[in-house]
């Protein structure tokens, strides 16, 4: 199985490089998501991620207030990418392991086509499973 | 929480989770003197898969973490518990009242009591609660 078999074709729930960590929170429960983009400021500028995770373990472990607290100090920035399409499944969940991440930013050349998480490799991997018995 | 036997294997465990939509499962525990085990989507994404084994032959008990991380003081700051989280890098903590299973927090129960705390206090401001 690889990788573009699995790779989730939702598009993410966008914030502002602005917006603080209170925001994104509010914006991640109402949206019903685990993680949020950060919109990048221009062409030269990386994208970011913050996910439930980073506000929980950066934000409110350190009791910062996140009313104050820009969502960029807890995002993780650039994101963790892979390109190659043709790639198993195997190594994408080995990635994750090695990078700590639970998404995955997959692009076809320059275009971007989503994120995958780790709940779309229990997915793919259980559903293979099931019918090759 | 959903439960999983240490005897099952990881490719059941992976179908309990989608069925449920719950990425945690308890392991009960065999006896008296024996610790309750905990199996998530991390385990199983980073121990089974990205190792090429294949989830029909790994059992629950050889991934699983255990024993669980523990908070037993039910009056804690939201903080301590997020800390807590943070220092063993677990996902889940089980909440134990007197010795006996009261329930457990994930990230997201801590987000979902922020979010209405800070709710709560645009509210006193007199501010209109205003989502981006």
């Amino acid at each position: 199985m690889e990788l573009r078999d699995v790779v989730g074709r939702s598009s993410p729930v966008k914030i502002s490089p602005t917006a603080t960590a209170g925001d994104a929170l509010v914006s991640m429960i109402e949206n019903k998501t685990d993680y949020l983009l950060v919109d990048r400021t221009g062409p030269h500028d990386a994208y970011g991620i913050v996910t439930k995770r980073d506000i929980v373990v950066a934000g409110i472990a350190e009791g910062k207030d996140l009313t104050k607290t820009p969502a960029l100090e807890l995002a993780r920035k650039p994101l963790v990418v892979m390109n190659n399409l043709d790639l198993d499944i195997r190594w994408v969940a080995k990635k994750m392991a090695n990078e700590g991440v639970s998404k995955i930013a997959v692009f076809d050349k320059e275009k971007f086509l989503g994120f995958i998480s780790d709940i779309d490799i229990l997915r793919a991997v259980t559903a293979k499973k099931e019918a090759d018995h | 929480m959903p439960t999983v036997s240490r005897s099952e294997t990881v490719q059941s465990a992976m179908q309990k989770m989608l069925e449920k939509g719950c990425y945690t499962l308890l392991v009960p525990r065999m006896n008296k003197s024996d610790a309750y085990g905990i199996i998530t989507k991390k385990d199983i994404v980073s121990k089974v898969i990205a190792e090429g084994m294949n989830p029909r032959e790994v059992k629950v008990e050889d991934v699983m973490s255990k024993p669980l991380v523990v908070l037993t003081n039910l009056t804690l700051d939201l903080r301590w518990v997020a800390k807590a989280m943070a220092n063993s890098g677990v996902s889940t903590i089980v909440v134990f009242e007197k010795g006996d299973f009261y329930g457990y927090v994930t990230e997201s129960c801590i987000l979902e009591g922020v979010y209405h705390a800070l709710r709560r206090a645009k509210l006193e401001q007199g501010v209109e609660f205003v989502s981006c």
